[in-house]
């Protein structure tokens, strides 16, 4: 049943569809999402509030709300040569699983830490519950992961988090997510909470430890230079699907999508919600009466029949860069129109 | 590498810094105790003395309560009576309250809770440490058996809401509180007593069979708990029910924390994300709540005690009433009074080592 997964694929997400059921009707909160994601590579999910994105996240460590039902698809992770389905782990093999091969920063975890235990102890627990009781490796081990991501190592080890500032904690759960070395680390906007600067030195410090400790890296933000910078492969989210995905560079310089290039175009301010509002025309579609065909075509600015009837497949020229779009001729010659406009 | 953040410079502050700091820290964590337990101390003294006074405008006095049995019992005339009892009693009904205030408050100042009046030569320290002992072990097992099952039951109750279990045990529990204790008391004579004949309560007086020996065996043990297992039932059932929803709703509130959340997505055992990061937090408000209770369950085994012909500090204390041993009942009021206030203190000084954000901060 599985495909061949080359060698160096950690993660596959699989025709992944999700709906989430409510009284007002079922949400279809992704619809048939697939990527692959290689060891050491850093792949950002990127769009707007609502588009999915956290549930695409909390669904590659099994950890949807209860309300939610995986309808399709398969989440597969691959580690020396074994290939699991996560969805099919027993309960037991899924807690073994989590934080062992993949970890995961919640969106807004603030409060990630036992507010009546100290730091060292809710490492400890890590831990032993993966089976590791030597408290002196842990401590060390520790010590150096807190010393990478920058912090006093001996003084946030032994304090209570209610010590420590917002991004020191951030920064500590930072260290604790890549403890027992982990093939994947999911950050679900790692520092929307954090000022412009503690931003900052998260960011570095996430490409420091890449560097060093070699995991994956999913990246989840509304801010698209944070993005590029984390990241090797972006991909659009929106209305539950990937409408485009490719290298960084080629999203940036080379947008596909309509989408993509309204999120570029909406060059980030101050107040970059309502700046996406007026780059892009209308708002993100009700997910419990999605529209037909291509749910981007009713704020689409080159919509045409054939986008209500059909809804395009991801598709591209060259294999890495896809995008989901019957009219990437249109945005081309709209973007080259653009090009000259700016030159003159 | 990058230029040191502002958390790394903070941290590497000088040692003497830290020390100084260390030493402000403790003078206020000193003067915190020291004026918790200077309240503590008002407070005991302001309670003790306002029951002095509402003591000696209860109607009646000693002497009055005995002549009058002896009147009706022997059948002599008042006078015989009055001089009779007033020889053998060491009170003085003609003698200011406030004069006796001030003997009786030096007295208390020196340990000193005086002799009965009923029975001259008794002293009422003797007494209450005869008494007292059985109070404590009675309504201390009570309440903890009551709050460790209360704790259990409302986490099954948030762990399993809205099935079954939750809405029988929530029902259960509605009804457990609202019914007063002193009618579970007597429920629980009528039920298990008279009804079903399970317990013998008039047997069961006292607080152990009086042919084992006091001390470290097991007759004695066993027959103490047989005399204090009813007033305990009663002071669970009564009591439980408030800690069973107590318990349920803190434990929901934490059950959507991000920590346990997290918890789960560390891998971490159920066993331990239940003890250490729900219990633990869901139980740390039930731990002022307890203290309340104390008091209040303390107070309520005057009436439970008497039910249940339990000799304890309730007993006695119900016995001086009646005769209007002034020196006794003002003797248990001050004891009570102590008991309650001291043990919401203790729990004011120790809640820091459950809770460590209010560690410090809580010391200002
Ligand atoms: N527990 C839930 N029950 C019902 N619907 C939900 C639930 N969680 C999310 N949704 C819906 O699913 C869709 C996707 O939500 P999701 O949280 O994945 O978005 P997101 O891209 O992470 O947004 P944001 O950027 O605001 O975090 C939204 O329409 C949301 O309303
Ligand atoms: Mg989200």
């Amino acid at each position: 049943m599985n495909q061949k997964m080359n060698d160096d694929v950690v993660l596959r997400v699989d025709d992944l569809s999700i709906v989430y059921r409510t009284k007002r009707g079922n949400v279809q909160a992704t619809t048939d999402i697939s990527f692959d994601l290689k060891r050491g590579e850093a792949m950002a999910l990127i769009g707007e509030s609502g588009s999915g994105k956290t549930t695409v996240s909390l669904s590659l460590i099994r950890k949807l709300p209860k309300n939610a039902l995986v309808t399709k698809g398969q989440v597969l992770y691959q580690r020396e040569g074994n290939v699991r389905d996560v969805l099919k782990l027993s309960k037991r093999q899924l807690r073994e699983f989590r934080w062992k091969d993949c970890a995961m920063v919640f969106q807004g975890s603030q409060n990630a830490f036992n507010p009546v235990l100290k730091i060292r102890k809710q490492f400890e627990d890590t831990a032993r519950a993966h089976g590791w009781t030597d408290k002196e490796a842990v401590r060390q081990r520790a010590l150096e992961l807190l010393r990478l991501v920058r912090l006093d190592p001996e003084r946030v080890y032994e304090a209570y988090p209610h010590e420590l500032s917002g991004g020191m904690k951030q920064r500590t759960l930072l260290a604790l997510g890549v403890l027992l070395n982990p093939q994947v680390v999911i950050l679900d906007e790692p520092t929307t909470a954090l000022d412009i600067l503690t931003q900052r030195a998260i960011i570095d410090v996430l490409n420091d430890m890449q560097k060093k400790l070699n995991f994956s890296i999913i990246f989840i933000s509304h801010d698209l230079s944070l993005a590029a910078e984390m990241a090797d492969i972006v991909a659009t989210v929106y209305a539950g699907e990937i409408v485009e995905i490719g290298p960084v560079n080629d999203i940036f310089y080379d947008p596909q999508h309509p989408y993509t290039h309204g999120l570029l175009t909406s060059v980030p301010k101050l107040d970059h919600e309502q700046d996406l509002l007026t780059s892009i025309k209308g708002a993100p579609p009700n997910l419990i009466t999605p529209p037909s065909g291509c749910k981007f075509h009713p704020r689409c600015p080159y919509v045409t029949e054939k986008c209500s009837v059909d809804g395009p497949p991801l598709a591209g020229d060259k294999p890495e860069h896809l995008a989901a779009c019957w009219h990437k001729d249109a945005l081309l010659k709209a973007r080259e129109e653009l090009a000259q406009e700016v030159a003159q | 590498m990058i230029s040191e953040t502002p958390d790394v410079i903070a941290a590497t502050g000088q040692a003497s810094m830290v020390d100084r700091l260390y030493d402000s820290v403790m003078n206020i964590y000193r003067n915190h105790t020291f004026r918790v337990t200077i309240q503590a101390i008002i407070t005991v003294w302001a309670v003790i003395t306002f029951t002095f006074f509402l003591i000696r405008l209860m109607p009646g006095n000693p002497i009055d309560v005995l002549v009058e049995q002896i009147m009706v019992a022997e059948g002599i005339p008042y006078q015989d009576a009055y001089d009779r009892v007033a020889a053998s009693f060491d009170f003085d009904p003609d003698a200011s309250a406030i004069d006796q205030y001030f003997d009786w408050f030096s007295d208390v100042l020196r340990l000193d809770l005086g002799t009965s009046i009923t029975s001259p030569g008794t002293r009422v320290v003797d007494e209450i440490a005869r008494f007292l002992p059985w109070t404590l072990f009675a309504v201390g097992t009570g309440l903890l058996v009551s709050f460790v099952l209360g704790i259990v039951l409302g986490m099954m109750m948030a762990y399993y809401r809205n099935s079954p279990l939750d809405h029988i045990l929530s029902l259960f529990a509605s009804f457990m509180t609202g019914i007063p204790n002193y009618i579970w008391g007597l429920l629980i004579v009528i039920v298990l007593g008279i009804q079903f004949n399970l317990f013998n309560v008039g047997a069961l007086r006292g607080t152990y069979d009086v042919s084992t020996t006091p001390g470290f065996n097991l007759p004695f043990i066993k027959s103490a708990f047989e005399h204090a297992f009813l007033p305990i039932v009663t002071y669970v059932v009564s009591t439980l029910g408030g800690w069973m929803l107590n318990m349920k709703s803190s434990t929901m509130s934490v059950l959507n924390d991000d920590y346990v959340n997290v918890a789960e997505a560390r891998g971490l055992k159920d066993s331990r994300i239940i003890t250490a990061y729900v219990g633990r937090n869901a139980a740390l408000p039930l731990f002022t709540q307890l203290t309340i209770s104390i008091g209040f369950v303390l107070g309520s085994g005057v009436v439970i005690e008497e039910i249940f012909v339990y000799w304890g500090l309730g007993h006695y204390l119900f016995a001086s009433i009646t005769t209007r041993d002034y020196t006794s009942m003002q003797g248990v009021f001050v004891i009570l009074v102590i008991t309650v206030v001291f043990a919401n203190l203790i729990a004011d000084l120790t809640y820091g080592f459950l809770d460590p954000r209010v560690r410090v901060s809580g010391q200002k």
